[in-house]
């Protein structure tokens, strides 16, 4: 198994509502938890992480900070819209650290990787790092 | 490229104190002044964007102009989830306006208790001098009270409209700062 949600690894993001290019999306692939994508107001919000090809994955690991309700989806194809809903959760409101939540998935095909930020504790939240367990399909 | 915040402005207040002239007088940067009157049903959601003076940012104000009649007010609550900021409008030739004020800040805020929400409130219809009840006083007293910045405004004659905006556009993005340090110094 291997974080095949790191940019080295290929990994890209294909999308995401907030964008402030001090603290751009692509911050929560880079490894590294320092850097990190900030939402810039109101919800939901989300963000779409785009393997390199399809993966088998296991389990997520979200860093962030002030996010209340949370919504994982998968889509198997490349260029698809249909994503099925795959975890949702509700995090605890942390006091000056992250939040660490642990996501197991049992095993999903995910081509990409769709975080939904359904809610806050604030008004803006922040997502440091994600590392998603898996390995190439291989047909 | 720039940023641009988004933030949801929901406005309150009685039926008839100039909720939506103020909207729409603040939207059509002082070109339409609604001369007949037409009552809100639901909310009517306009966007506007405000630059933030001093930096290349700028804030996309979705204002919620909101019913004030009771009747539709279990119904707009429904809209009003993660309010950004909040503007409570009275209208200072009316007590009954002036004395809800409260109420509406409350059922606002009670949307996210633990969330500090930026709020301004308005004197609206200033221009009817001879008329007006409530004095500047007590408006400056409620809006201290209440952890909310004065305004004073008249729709109709277009003073003062976009002030009351810009202020919360400007407090919303410094909560936006703060917290970008606060996520800054976490990890």
């Amino acid at each position: 198994m291997f974080d095949v949600a790191l940019s080295p690894a290929g990994a890209q993001i294909a999308l995401a509502t907030s964008s402030d290019e001090k603290h751009p999306p692509e911050n929560i692939i880079d490894g590294n938890a320092e850097t990190f994508w900030s939402t810039t107001g109101m919800f939901p919000q989300e963000v779409v992480i785009k393997f390199q090809t399809l993966m088998r994955i296991t389990n997520v690991h979200i860093s962030s900070y002030n996010v209340k309700k949370l919504k994982l989806e998968a889509s198997e194809t490349e260029d698809s819209n249909k994503y099925d809903t795959i975890a949702e959760t509700e995090l605890e409101e942390t006091d000056s650290q992250l939040q660490q939540e642990e996501i197991q998935l049992g095993e999903k095909r995910a081509h990409s990787l769709r975080i939904v930020i359904e809610s806050g504790f604030d008004h803006f939240v922040s997502l440091h790092k994600v590392v998603v367990s898996g390995q190439a399909m291989h047909h | 490229m720039p940023t641009i915040l988004r933030c949801k402005c929901i406005i309150v207040g009685d039926a008839t104190v100039g909720k939506s002239s103020i909207t729409q007088v603040f939207h059509s940067d002082g070109s339409h002044f609604p001369k007949n009157y037409v009552m809100t049903q639901g909310v009517e959601v306009l966007v506007k964007l405000v630059n933030i003076p001093e930096t290349s940012d700028s804030v996309e104000m979705y204002i919620y102009d909101t019913a004030g009649k009771e009747i539709f007010s279990d119904f707009v609550k429904r809209l009003w989830d993660h309010p950004s900021v909040i503007m409570v409008v009275y209208d200072c030739t009316s007590e009954t306006s002036f004395s809800s004020c409260v109420k509406w800040l409350e059922r606002v805020r009670a949307q996210s208790p633990n969330t500090q929400i930026p709020g301004a409130l308005i004197a609206n219809k200033v221009d009817l001098e001879q008329r007006r009840i409530i004095s500047p006083k007590k408006g400056q007293e409620l809006a201290q009270a209440n952890k909310l910045e004065y305004f004073e405004c008249s729709a109709k004659e277009m003073q003062n409209v976009d002030t009351p905006f810009f202020y919360l556009a400007n407090e919303f993005h410094k909560v936006y700062e703060e917290r970008a340090e606060l996520f800054n110094s976490l990890s």
